[in-house]
This record gives C-alpha cells, structure tokens and sequence, in this order.
C-alpha cells in the first residue's frame, strides 16, 4: 500500500487519472446539455464551477499526469536500465501530494464560492509541490542513472521528452507556487500585492488570471511533450523504422521547451510595460510552429515508405498527428494577436485547444496505453474492440470539435456586421451536443476493454509483442520488484533500429551484444 | 512474418537481462558464448544494489535550487512591475538598520561553514563538530535578527497591510527565511547525525548542505539590494 518503487508510484498516478477523466467527461456532458437546453436550474455561478472542475480535472490530473508521471515513473528507470528513480521516497510522497490535491479541488466544487476557491488554491499548491518533486526526482534519474552505454543520442525520445519536460515543469511550478503565495498572502495577511493599481480599470480577477496565464501557457506545454515522445516512439516502432532525423527531433523536443518557458517571461514584462508586447507574444507563440513542424515531419519521414502494422497504438498516434496538424493549424489564426484578441473566450478557442491539447493528448495517452499495456499487466487488451474505440472517437472528436470553429467563426461574422440569418448556431450547439453523447459513450467500450482484459486470463503471453528494441520489454511481466536486480545490462545502440534485417531480425534490441547477435546470423 | 522462429531465439536471449522466472540469478553462460562477458560480473551477482551514488544528491540539490531560483525570480519580477506601475504612488519604507547586522552574521555563517569543511578534509572531527554548530547558530542568530526587524517595522507602524513596498519587504524576507528555515533543518542534521551506518559519506552531505547554504546566502544578499535599491 505505502510502497515507493517506482512502477506501484506509476501505476497509481495511472489509476488516479483514469478516475479523473471518467469524472471529468461527466462533467462534460453536464456542461453539453446546459449549453443546449439552457435552463435555469443550474446557476452561472455553479456553470463557472463546474468548468473549473472540469479543466482542472482534466489538465492537472489526466494530462499532465497520465503521460509524464503515469508512463513516466514507471517506464523511465526500466527504459534507462536502472532500478527504482533516484530517490523513491520522493515518488511515494508526490503521489500521497497529488492525491491530497485531487481530493482538495474536488471537494472545492461542492463548498460555497470563497471557502471553494480557497480549497482549490490549495490543491493547486499541493499539485505544484508534488510536480517539482517528481522533477527532480526525474531529472536526477536520468542524469545519473543511466545504465552503461546509455549514452544521450541512445536514449528512446520518450526519456528525452520525460526529461525535457521535467525541466520545464522545475521551472514552471515554481512560477505558479509564486503566484498562489502571493494570492494567498493577499488572502491570509491583508497584504497589497492584488489591490495594487496595475492599471486602475483592471479587477483583481483580471490580474489573477493574467499571472496564471504565465504558468499555463508553459504547463500546455509540460502536457504535449510527454505526448510527442510517445508518438514518435509508437511510430517508429509500428512502422518498423528509425525515427526519420533523429537528431533533428531531439533539438525540436528541447525547443519546445525552450520556446515554452520563454513565453512567460515576454508576457510578464513586455505585458505590463510595453505597447509592442502583443506583438512579441505573438511572434513567439508563431515561433513554436517551427519545432512542431519538425517534429511532424519526423512523424511523417518515419511513416514514410516504412512496413506499417496498423496495431491500435499505431492508429491513435496517427489519430494523434491527424489531431495535432488540424489542431496546429488553428492555432496559427490564434497566434495572430489581432484575431485571438478578438476570438478570446468563444467558440473558436475552445474548439482549438480541446483538439490540440486535450484530445491529441489523450489519443497519445490511450496509444501509449495499448502499447504497454502487455508490460503493465503481461496481457494484451483486445485489439478488435480498440479499433472500434478508436474509430468511433476519431470521428466524434471531429464532429465535436470542427464545428465549434464553425461557431467561432460565426460569432466573429455577427460580430463584424455580417448577419448570416439563415444559418441558426442553435442547431449546430445540439450537433455538438449528441456528438460529445455518443462521443462519450464510446468511451464504455474502451472502459470494458480495459476492465475485461484486465480480469480475464490469457493463455498466450509474449514477452515482446511488438517487437520493440528498449529495455523494458526484455523484463520478465511482471517486472520483479527490483527490476534488473544486481545486473545493470550494458547498452550497445540506439533505441530505434527498425528494418535492418541482421540476423533475419527486422529489430535489434537496445542491449544485445554484436557478438551475440552474430550467432543468429 | 519472416524470421519468426529466431524472434523467438532472441526472446530467449533476453532470460539473461535476469533470470527467466526473476527468482533464480542471472546465468550469463546459457548460451556457451560467456567468455564474451569476461569482462563484466560474470556469474556471480553482487547480493547488493548498486550504493547509493552520491552525486545524486548534488544533482537534486542543483535541481531544487533552479527552482527555488525561479520562483524568487517570478516574485522579483512581480515587485519590478509593480515598482514601475506605481512610479508615483510609491511610498518607500525605511529598511531597520539590523538587517545589515543580520547580512553580516549570515556572511560570516557561510565562512564558518568552509572552515567546518575544511576541517572534515583534514580529519579533524572535533573541529568539524565546533565549526559546524557554530554555523548551525549563526544561522538561527539570523532567523532570530529577521524577527526583530520585523518588530522594528511594526514598532514603526509599518505592517504587511500598510501598502506595497511593506508588503513586499515581509512576503521576501519571510520566504526566504522559511526556506533557510530548511537549510538550518538540514544543518542540524549532518550535525547531530551519526554517519557510521549511513548509505551518504558525512563528506557528501555536509558538501550538500554548504551549496544550498551558500545559495541561501547569496539569495539574500540578492533580495536585500533588490529592497533596497528598489525603494
């Protein structure tokens, strides 16, 4: 129960988001049928509520946590031939932190609204704490842990991305730790540091929510890189090749996490004092299309030309590209500070984000749950029923979320003079409506599939089903408790050689001896 | 799919990460080709986990002081923006003159702190002891120096709710004493510890220990002239 190796710490963290996003898809539809059939039962002040809940739920609980300390803390010591993490009593603690702090902000929904924003404030104190330990608890392991051989270039991208992103969020919590202390201090101690006059037409909220912006512009950020590493990951696996310029997409990892961090400050400084800055923001929130677009090419070269096994974990990182490109492509208009200033809390941005950052997020989180899933729990979940999980969410996220662009857009016409009276938004918010139902109830086949692989028994096991090439997967399932005990296996080449044919192999394992090798040949 | 049967064989391979059930040790001789592994540890499996590797913990304290960094820098940042949003309406606080005694004693805390180090190099545990609890006081002789400035201030009139530039002193100087609070904890540590069963050398975590101090020490020396010049 108190254990602190790293794969119970990783387990849990997994358990807990998968409650958070049940939770929060509820809360969705709650919000869905408010929209389309507004009545005046529940209160705005609840409906602010409950979108709170809502976001917070999902971005804190289900994205940031699922794939970088769910995935993360029980995949990056096995991936980097080490142990346990540097320090298990770090992983054990932020775990028991993060619990506390999803009790807290669910609990704060049901107080009343100062009492609820205070309970909320702390949890996202405690969540801030646990991420910056788990960090250096990351960042620690994979600087010094690494097993023999495993040198930078050989590390699989998903531990390049753990740790990029652990760096950033060291560096982000802290900002948000900032700002929650001084709300506080405002709070508890009277001090001025809210009342203060910025600008004097600016309210409190309005200040809040431009500090919290600081933190939440990079903390998409700490949710999306995770997500790149895995995909590249999935496919390079799947289509049995080397992740196409490898290289290249390592420094597009690490620029994006520069370019994330960076933002913040431009917003801080250039934001209060400087006219220009929404030109500024604005050029570095453009900029961050460069590394992405590497990385998408990195997807594409890889898939290119390359032996594609279309497993469930390939089709939801390729949904994951699909999402991530027209998701992108959004986000250019929204980058575009004369278009966000004006489309800020419509449609349009909602639409965008939900597709981007949520939805690409979650598609990636689900691949990387179909591809390790035999790893998790040594059985496979039921392929057949994966596809049509996926088919029926890939096509209802597009009818969810597609058409509130359309919205947006719409809003912006009315906005501009443009009536355009016979085209009733009323409609198109119930389409959005029954697509997010059926949306969400596909999400029952996937809940079954999990639970009923899960409890039935498998005859067939293979210890590497997707023949992949890193460490994790050369482990007997279940991993022992002290995963590779007293022998540490040295490392002879990179995590991605896909489609060499040595040996009458299409792969070679990250840690098989040459000379070994040669004895199949 | 072609090459099945040897995708099989390398599964088989793979028994020597560990052994095949994880009970038995790791034979690195299955396959007759061992003498290839001549070098490594053979047969035989250390019946210890790899010890602790110190550098660890330099890198977590290095890592923990980024972002102890970073969130004083946000709180600068916010009193710059401030500072200059409020060119006019700005009503300065005198700082109490003890600070700079305060500043002083902790100068003279991060001398000490070497002089302990120095003496644990040379083996002088004695000296190291004396040293250290002299550090580990000094320390509290500051906490205790920051509290009467506070007294001084209030004796003043001048308390958190007064206006900005006071809001501003308390919240900085309280959280950077609530983190040297953290740093005196760890210094009473290595002091009262017994390192004879410890998996951390006393070396390594006095070491530790002097680079969060010594940060501390700059940190502060840093807030004060932010207070001071920004007044």
């Amino acid at each position: 129960m108190f254990s602190l190796g790293h794969k119970q710490a990783g387990l849990r963290y997994l358990w807990l988001a998968l409650f958070s996003v049940v939770l929060g898809m509820v809360l969705s539809i709650a919000m869905r049928v408010q929209i389309a059939h507004g009545n005046a039962d529940l209160l705005a002040e609840r409906y602010v509520a409950l979108t709170l809940l809502h976001g917070s739920l999902m971005v804190f609980f289900v994205l940031t946590t699922a794939p970088q300390f769910g995935f993360g803390y029980f995949f990056l010591p096995l991936q980097i031939g080490a142990n346990d993490m540097a320090f298990p009593l770090l992983s054990g603690l932020s775990f028991w932190l993060t619990l506390a702090s999803l009790l807290a902000i669910s609990v704060s929904f049901f107080l009343p609204i100062h009492a609820g924003m205070q309970l909320w404030l702390l949890g996202v104190v405690l969540f801030s704490v646990a991420a910056i330990l788990s960090s250096v608890n990351f960042c620690t392991t994979v600087t010094d842990y690494r097993t023999e051989g495993m040198s930078l270039t050989r590390l699989p991208l998903t531990v390049w991305a753990w740790y990029v992103t652990a760096v950033l969020s060291l560096l982000i919590f802290g900002i948000l730790l900032a700002a929650c202390t001084l709300l506080i201090s405002d709070w508890y101690f009277a001090s001025q540091f809210f009342a203060a006059r910025v600008i004097s037409t600016v309210s409190l909220a309005a200040i809040w929510q431009r500090w919290f912006w600081f933190f939440a512009q990079a903390e998409v950020y700490v949710a999306m890189l995770p997500c790149f590493g895995i995909v590249s990951h999935l496919v390079s696996t799947f289509s049995r090749r080397p992740v196409w310029a490898e290289r290249a997409a390592v420094l597009a990892l690490c620029a994006v996490g520069v370019f994330g961090f960076c933002i913040w400050g431009y917003h801080m400084f250039a934001g209060a004092l400087n006219p220009y800055s929404p030109l500024v923001f604005s050029l570095l929130a453009s900029s961050l299309g460069v590394p992405a677009s590497v990385l998408l090419a990195s997807w594409l070269g890889t898939i290119w030309d390359g032996e594609i096994r279309l497993t469930t974990a390939m089709l939801f990182a390729i949904g994951f590209i699909s999402l991530f490109l027209s998701g992108g492509l959004s986000g250019l208009f929204l980058a575009r500070h004369d278009i966000a200033s004006a489309a800020l809390t419509d449609d349009f941005v909602t639409g965008h984000f939900h597709l981007v950052m949520g939805v690409a997020a979650t598609f990636a989180i689900l691949g990387a749950l179909f591809f390790w899933f035999p790893k998790l729990y040594g059985r496979r979940l039921n392929e057949t029923l994966g596809k049509i999980h996926f088919w029926i969410t890939f096509a209802g996220v597009y009818c969810i979320f597609m058409p509130m662009h359309w919205l947006g857009l719409l809003d912006r016409a009315r906005n501009g003079g443009v009536v355009i009276a016979a085209q009733s938004p009323s409609a198109a918010r119930s389409f959005i409506t029954a697509a997010a139902i059926i949306t969400i109830s596909a999400q029952v086949v996937f809940i079954f599939n999990f639970f009923w692989s899960l409890l039935r028994t498998q005859d067939s096991y293979r210890r590497n089903p997707w023949h992949a090439t890193t460490l994790e997967w050369f482990l007997p399932t279940p991993i022992p408790l002290d995963d590779f005990g007293g022998y540490l296996p040295p490392i002879y080449r990179s995590a991605y050689m896909y489609g060499g044919r040595v040996a009458g192999l299409d792969f070679l394992p990250q840690h098989v001896a040459p000379e070994r090798l040669a004895k199949f040949s | 799919m072609p090459g099945t049967s040897v995708i099989d064989d390398i599964e088989l391979i793979i028994e020597d990460i560990r052994g095949s059930g994880g009970g038995k040790p790791p034979s690195r001789r299955d396959h007759g080709d061992g003498g290839n592994d001549s070098g490594n540890t053979g047969g035989e499996r250390r019946p210890e986990p790899r010890p602790a590797s110190p550098k660890k913990y330099s890198t977590a304290i290095a890592l923990a002081m980024l972002s102890i960094l970073m969130f004083f820098m946000v709180l600068t940042a916010a009193f710059v923006v401030l500072r200059f949003n409020n060119l006019h309406t700005w009503s300065a606080i005198r700082l109490p003159w003890i600070l700079w005694l305060n500043t002083a004693v902790l100068l003279a805390s991060s001398a000490t702190l070497e002089l302990a180090r120095r003496k644990l190099q040379v083996d002088s545990l004695r000296g190291f002891k004396q040293m250290w609890a002299l550090t580990t006081v000094l320390g509290m002789l500051f906490l205790a120096g920051q509290v009467t400035a506070w007294r001084h201030l209030a004796a003043e009139g001048v308390y958190v709710t007064s206006r900005l530039s006071s809001s501003f002193f308390y919240v900085f100087t309280a959280l950077h004493a609530a983190h040297l609070l953290g740093g005196i904890c760890a210094l009473l540590y290595v002091g009262l510890r017994n390192f004879e069963a410890a998996r951390v050398s006393r070396f390594v975590a006095a070491e530790v220990t002097s680079y969060y101090w010594h940060f501390m020490d700059g940190l502060w020396l840093f807030l004060l002239a932010l207070l001071y010049f920004g007044q």
